[in-house]
């Protein structure tokens, strides 16, 4: 069971939470301190002391971007948000999340809900960070929590104040319809990093599920609340119950990366009460910057989904892992695979084209490859495809891909897939081994110079 | 403050804590090179191997490597920089002296280190710990010095960079690839004219020259001069004892010899810069040695290639950037561009590299990509990545966004041809019948190179999230005061304070 408060105390224990104790405002400040750190890799950042009733928390779902060291894992604070510990590996990781593993409801632990309600709802009181530009306090990591016809789901939410009792809401246009109209509902901040794996699974993908909670308990053992019909996630830093409405408008304002993902609906939450912890903390995401939570999460979530799907649709599982790599913000797409036959390439790159509205580039690796190694990926890319011949361009009639910043009107244009692979019709005698440490050096050589190592002067712990 | 020798930039690195010398033997055998590939891997220190079979000479294993954080740290120090140096004040610093150029001194063999042993008459060039690099590779190998050819039809000497093949005690095969200055002037001028050419490989040259060596100076212009800007004093000139090149004085050896006409000796394979095992092996120019001049034990420096890709750095990669960089930077804003900087892209040294630039017209970018591809020594870059002005291209985090979300696979990838250009046939998605074995080094078959305008579309935005200089520097100072450390990250850089 791992709480956001778990998780904090977690990350600070391994060094990876830094507290701002400095005041730092909500009206952009806490935005600007959190986008610094997280486009220099920063530890997260808990700001200690700000100018509402809630602390904010970024980078708690996010990590250090890849490129810049062989030793950065930017899964690494979700693994451990879900109790898979610090050390888990990538693949190990897709596992878990593309098994899809749900819990019975009626086997989850129900407890009171850890926040309490406040005697007046004034939701500006929060104290919410913005981003520039916007001027209202936003919601970017929460989820709205919904019961229909005995089942509760949880979906994605993003959004702002808009007035001390109503938020204005985006959310999966699929939600929405499954609500069916005006429904009670909760809107819940600083919760598990499971129930918001969960709500990502459920909504913002083709196949997704309903009983997200249910999910999220698969994911890790969270306890979960009743409030009114509905579940919610028990260990909520904050918690606001009222009442959800689709409304017929548009939404502006900086989007989370999910919205690229799925369609999306605006609605309205009035808020009847508020109910708060004790020392409440509120992770939130600076819209617009590199590596954010969002980008992290949803990343994870659809490369998971990927994954599940291209090794179930041949019949076999050739494919080691996928990966939408953060630092190009789900615009680029890696896949590690066994190039079953010739031209399997190019099936499994306009797969993943089909299977994901994010990506219109993809990246095709040998089985090989590491994922903790985006550097030599890229080095693949550079270097082991033809520049001619291995880079494959589609007739310019594909739909256009949600992530770039390119053709947002909808225009149709070319997908790009590289194979990195070696031709499966080369001789063995044609393909060039990597220059590594093992293929270099005889097991004699090697095991001396590893044996030698520390006495020869240097520094740094070897392998 | 300038660093006149090698053996100076070596004691520099050693007062800095960043070398270890190792007196207990260690082989040239693949030894050396597998302790100073996992000094590479683990960004440790540089190794200075005092001891192996020979005893006649000393080996430095890629004494140019940066750190994985800061690739042209190392450079910095052999241009006698001052040690925090920021990247980009690394390249205007280097930019402003390679604009600086300074005319060498000559000075006579007496005041010559690399005349302290003169070996006219009984030639060896297996007297000397030529290290055997990678298991699989076609022989042992000098790779890096610097191999000083002149032009037959002008003063004009060209001084760079080109693998050494030993073959036995007189003889080695020299990696000469058309399409490169001085392979031009053996292959199209001396071997038509069935003349030898005469060289001089310079092992262990000063840090300078080695730097001036890789660099893409102009045909015609005088490389010696460009390594007495970057040092900021004159390079110190001898003749050499066999031929009238003119060498420095300083270097820890000098081969001198020809490079005779018509005649091949195997070259290869080879783990090469693009981190694969090269192959297969192939004929080129052969190399007879007439005199060997060096110092006492001299300090011969090699470069496990191959280990510069990814993450780790080696001499060649960090020279990359260090080195290439800055200097096509200047010619570029010399050609006439108008560009911010050009830089390779780390992980992947010479073949790709990136351009920030404020001029994003498509017209312009097709234009500066075509000059590029024209010139001498592209052979072995395949891509150039256009970016806008305020994104950092030494930032691959960066440059990778702007090439997910700017470069429309529709209107944004641009080669020219797809079996209409030259390539080396150092690479790896070729087969060996399209490498082939052509007399002059280059790829029998012909291949695609492209540009990809990975800059904005008039109609995106810039991030809206970049804040300026002050802004930025306040909230740094509350994360560092939380507790972030500074040193190991790339924080506000005083160098872009200006941009």
């Amino acid at each position: 069971m791992t709480s956001l408060k778990v998780h904090l105390d977690a990350l600070r224990a391994a060094d990876d939470l830094l507290t701002v104790d400095e005041r730092v405002h909500w009206d952009e400040e806490g935005a600007i301190v959190a986008t610094e750190a997280l486009r220099h890799n920063c530890e997260a950042i808990h700001f200690g002391s700000t100018s509402g009733e809630v602390d904010f928390a970024s980078g708690v779902y996010a990590g250090p971007d890849q490129i810049s060291s062989r030793h950065h894992r930017p899964w690494r604070r979700i693994a451990a948000s879900i109790g898979l510990g610090r050390e888990c590996e990538y693949a190990d990781l897709l596992d878990v999340l593309s098994d899809r593993e749900m819990r019975p409801i009626e086997d989850a632990v129900f407890v009171d809900p850890a926040a309490t309600v406040e005697d007046d709802v004034d939701l500006y009181s929060l104290g919410l960070p913005t981003v520039a530009d916007e001027g209202r306090q936003l919601l970017t990591l929460g989820l709205v929590a919904v019961e229909r016809d005995g089942t509760t789901s949880w979906a994605p939410v993003r959004g702002y104040v808009h007035r001390s009792s109503r938020l204005r809401i985006s959310v999966p246009r699929r939600f929405v319809d499954w609500c069916d109209g005006e429904r009670p509902a909760s809107v819940v901040l600083g919760v598990p990093g499971a129930s918001l794996l969960a709500a990502l699974q459920g909504w913002t993908q083709d196949g997704g599920l309903i009983k997200v909670p249910q999910r999220a308990c698969g994911l890790d053992d969270i306890p979960l609340s009743r409030v009114g019909d509905r579940v919610v996630p028990a260990s909520a830093e904050v918690r606001v119950d009222g009442t959800i409405r689709p409304v017929d408008e548009s939404f502006e304002g900086s989007s989370a990366i999910w919205e690229r993902g799925c369609e999306t609906a605006t609605a309205v939450f009035d808020a009847d009460s508020l109910a708060l912890r004790e020392d409440p903390v509120v992770p939130f995401t600076p819209l617009g910057a590199p590596l954010t939570d969002d980008i992290h999460l949803t990343s994870l979530v659809e490369a998971a989904a990927l994954f599940r799907r291209v090794n179930r649709y041949w019949g076999v599982s050739p494919v080691s892992w996928i990966q939408l790599p953060v630092e190009g913000r789900l615009g680029l797409c890696l896949v590690s695979s066994e190039i079953l036959y010739s031209g399997f390439d190019w099936q499994l790159a306009n797969a993943l084209f089909s299977f994901s509205e994010f990506f219109d580039k993809v990246l095709v690796l040998d089985e090989y490859a590491e994922p903790t190694d985006l550097a030599r990926a890229l080095d693949d890319m550079w270097v082991k495809a033809h520049p001619g011949n291995d880079w494959i361009f589609s007739d310019p009639n594909a739909p256009a891909a949600s992530a770039p910043m390119y053709r947002r009107d909808g225009e149709t244009g070319s997908r790009l897939y590289i194979s990195a692979t070696w031709d499966p019709r080369w001789d063995e005698d044609y393909i060039a081994p990597r220059v590594t440490f093992e293929s270099s050096f005889p097991e004699n050589i090697r095991e001396s110079a590893l044996d030698r190592w520390n006495d020869l002067g240097f520094d740094e712990e070897i392998r | 403050m300038t660093v006149d020798s090698f053996r100076e930039y070596l004691q520099k690195l050693e007062a800095e804590d960043q070398l270890t010398r190792i007196e207990e033997p260690v082989s040239w055998n693949l030894e050396a090179s597998a302790i100073t590939m996992l000094a590479n891997e683990h960004d440790d220190k540089i190794p200075l191997f005092e001891s192996n079979e020979t005893e006649s000479a000393q080996l430095a294993g890629d004494p140019y490597r940066g750190s994985q954080r800061r690739p042209w740290d190392r450079i910095a120090l052999g241009m006698g920089m001052p040690p925090d140096v920021s990247r980009r004040e690394f390249y205007e610093m280097t930019i402003d002296r390679l604009q600086d150029p300074r005319d060498p001194e000559s000075v006579s063999a007496s005041d010559a280190p690399c005349k302290e042993v003169v070996n006219t008459d009984d030639v060896d060039l297996l007297d000397y710990p030529w290290p055997y690099i990678h298991s699989g590779d076609g022989g042992r190998y000098s790779n890096l010095h610097t191999l000083v050819a002149p032009d037959p039809d002008s003063d004009w000497v060209d001084w760079s960079y080109h693998r050494t093949m030993i073959h036995d005690s007189e003889t080695a095969s020299v990696l000469l690839l058309a399409g490169e200055q001085t392979p031009n002037l053996y292959y199209y001028k001396y071997e038509r004219r069935d003349e030898p050419m005469p060289v001089a490989i310079v092992v262990g040259a000063e840090p300078a020259v080695q730097f001036s060596s890789v660099m893409w100076i102009p045909t015609g212009r005088s490389e010696v001069e460009f390594a007495g800007g970057l040092k900021g004093s004159p390079i110190e000139l001898v003749p050499c004892e066999t031929n009238d090149l003119m060498v420095p004085a300083t270097a820890e050896m000098v081969i001198e010899g020809e490079i005779v006409p018509n005649a091949r000796r195997d070259e290869g394979p080879f783990g090469d810069y693009f981190g694969y095992m090269h192959g297969p092996r192939r004929s080129m120019p052969a190399l007879e040695v007439t005199a060997i001049t060096h110092q006492k034990r001299p300090i011969v420096p090699f470069c496990v290639e191959g280990t510069g890709v990814g993450y780790t750095e080696n001499s060649t990669s960090s020279m990359e950037i260090g080195c290439v960089g800055p200097d096509a930077t200047l010619g570029l804003r010399a050609g006439g561009f108008d560009i911010d900087l050009c830089v390779p892209w780390q992980s992947t040294p010479r073949t790709v590299y990136v351009i920030s630039t404020n001029s994003t017209s498509p017209g312009y970018l097709h234009e500066l990509a075509n000059f590029i591809f024209t010139t001498w020594g592209m052979l072995h870059v395949d891509f150039f990545v256009f970016v806008d002005a305020d994104v950092d291209p030494l930032d691959q985090r960066a440059v990778l966004e702007s090439l997910a979300l700017h470069a429309d696979p529709d209107e944004d990838f641009h080669q020219f041809g797809v079996e209409t250009m030259p390539k080396v046939p150092l690479n790896i998605y070729q087969t060996p019948s399209e490498k082939g074995n052509v007399q002059t080094g280059t790829s029998k078959a012909k291949t695609a190179k492209a540009y990809i305008d990975a800059t904005r579309g008039e109609d995106e935005a810039p991030d809206p999230t970049v804040e300026d200089v002050d802004t930025r520097y306040w909230a740094q100072t509350l994360l560092t005061d939380a507790g972030a450390n500074a040193d190991h990250l790339q924080f506000i850089d005083p160098g872009e304070t200006g941009r």
